[in-house]
């Protein structure tokens, strides 16, 4: 694979899975306070 | 009536990515990511995520949570006026549930024809002569397709009993309907990326072509693609999020979807290039004659590339019943989510039963779905899907930006989102949704000069009329005649929303 489309892979993944990631735990983390209020 | 609720937030979140997760994210984002500059086309499609996919989104979310309604009624408790914006959308997803189903019947015939991969060397012959029984042209219905009937019969029994108890049955739906196609697809890219040849596919797919930013046809299929992938303009997310307490979180949930969705979307293209990229090299072809998106790809190029896997017929049929439960199980969700947009419509505006409103509505689309099972039913699917999504969907996007972000106090949503929700909307919303129907308007009218200039897929005008500008027309006059229909239940919740 070339370098360039390596690093579309990993820009992609980077913001697609991570942003995922971020705001999955974000609600996770607001329903375990709301849980524990 | 008391509002049926999701049993969780979880439920609401899945049920929105499974609704936004379709077909199109695993046969039409690749194929448009390639064809307009490949890894580079992950910018315009970012910025129109950003634009115009999410502030939508967001909307949608808010006005169907708010109003504790479906489309037409969560508009017509903004404004008696808007109304038919909110008919509109529901109509659309009617048309489109109707050829849908068509598709998925396509999809139960290949699933089935993957245990002993019955498409054989010739899968387009296998699909057209097998399948559908294709006739001349879309005026020769020709009868009935018993396999496609079969189908059309399974697609709309496991729509209904979904759909049967509502919010309960579909929070348990789609825990599976939403984890397996992510399951699979990634067992399909793991098999993929271990192919030779796999790395020039995905170098295919992901090496960007920096100049094709300067195109503005690329702009505008990235803006198209945000559209038609989040299941925006069809009602769907204003009902699903009625289903909602109003004081639930509405960005976090918009975020969740949308990258979820986009990451189903960008797994599929790794899925599907590293495949072909091993399609090509097996046949000794670029990777460009191989690359294809839509029906193509998924009745012809897909099935033809697992029958060059190594490891026989078992492997073959392993991984065509593999790819064909994943179309299955990412259209199933969408399927049924364009249905409850009309059964919530409906439901909402006469205050019937859900459960008898369901049934009724699956009824009549079985029967107009008919039309698909028919030996010229994929000409049809072709019209209709063509003219709906160009033009229903974007008009219905238009309505609602038009409607709520010029005539009517878009900052007064924004004031009921931000105290519930877990990240702040700034001002930029509200002008987005102001701006976005400019955007709109320009993909409207790229779509519009396209096809007065040239007959889309050279069908003859008069079917371009009956499929596409007239049933555009039938959807607009059913908008309104809706709006317009009598309902002594809606004026009853009208006058109590209004004490309110």
């Amino acid at each position: 694979m070339e370098f360039s489309a390596i690093v579309m892979l990993i820009f992609a993944c980077v913001v697609l899975y991570g942003g995922l990631f971020i705001t999955v735990s974000k609600a996770m983390k607001s329903s375990k306070e709301k849980k524990d209020n | 009536m008391k509002r049926e609720r999701w049993g969780n937030r979880a439920a609401f979140i899945l049920a929105a990515i499974g609704s936004a997760a379709g077909l199109g994210n695993a046969i039409r984002f690749p194929y448009v990511a390639y064809a307009n500059g490949g890894g580079a086309f992950l910018i315009p499609y970012f910025v129109a995520l950003l634009t115009a996919g999410i502030p939508l989104l967001i909307l949608e979310f808010s006005v169907g949570q708010k109003n504790q309604a479906g489309a037409p009624t969560a508009m017509s408790k903004i404004k008696k006026s808007f109304q038919p914006f909110g008919w509109w959308p529901v109509i659309s997803a009617f048309v489109i549930v109707a050829y849908y189903a068509g598709i998925m019947a396509w999809i139960w015939d290949y699933l089935i024809a993957s245990l002993n991969v019955a498409w054989g060397s010739d899968s387009w012959g296998y699909f057209t002569g097998n399948v559908l029984k294709i006739s001349d042209s879309p005026g020769n219905l020709g009868g009935f397709s018993i396999p496609v009937l079969l189908g059309l019969a399974a697609t709309w029994i496991s729509i209904y009993f979904i759909l049967r108890k509502g919010t309960n049955s579909v929070g348990k739906v789609v825990l599976y309907t939403v984890s397996a196609p992510i399951i699979l697809l990634v067992i399909l890219m793991l098999r993929a990326i271990t192919l030779p040849g796999a790395m020039a596919g995905l170098n295919f797919y992901l090496k960007p072509d920096f100049s094709a930013l300067l195109n503005p046809r690329v702009w505008i299929e990235a803006y198209a693609q945000v559209f038609f992938t989040l299941s925006l303009g069809m009602g769907i997310m204003y009902a699903y999020a009625s289903y909602m307490p109003e004081d639930s979180d509405i960005t976090n949930n918009a975020l969740i979807t949308v990258f979820a969705n986009s990451g189903v979307s960008f797994l599929s293209g790794i899925a599907i290039f590293g495949t072909l990229g091993y399609m090509a090299q097996e046949q000794g072809v670029a990777i460009a004659d191989v690359a294809a998106g839509g029906l193509g790809l998924s009745f012809s190029v897909f099935p033809n590339a697992i029958n060059m896997l190594p490891g026989g017929t078992i492997m073959a049929a392993i991984f065509g019943f593999i790819f064909f439960l994943t179309l299955l199980t990412l259209g199933i969700d969408s399927a049924f989510s364009l249905v409850e947009s009309t059964v919530a419509g409906v439901a909402d505006k006469w205050g019937t039963d859900k459960q008898k409103t369901t049934f009724w509505v699956i009824a009549v689309l079985a029967l107009i779905s008919l039309l698909f099972a028919t030996k010229a039913g994929l000409y049809w699917v072709d019209i209709i899907d063509h003219y709906i999504n160009n033009y229903g969907l974007i008009i219905g996007g238009i309505l609602e930006a038009v409607a709520l972000g010029w005539f009517y106090n878009t900052e007064s949503l924004r004031e009921y989102i931000n105290p519930i929700s877990e990240y702040k909307i700034g001002k930029w919303w509200t002008y987005m949704i102001k701006v976005l129907p400019i955007i709109l308007v320009v993909l409207l009218l790229n779509y519009f000069i396209g096809d007065v200039t040239t007959l889309y897929g050279g069908y003859a005008l008069k079917y371009q009329w009956i499929g596409g500008w007239g049933m555009m027309i039938g959807v607009a006059i059913l908008s309104f005649v809706m709006a317009k229909l009598h309902s002594k239940y809606e004026t009853a919740e009208l006058d109590k929303s209004a004490k309110v």
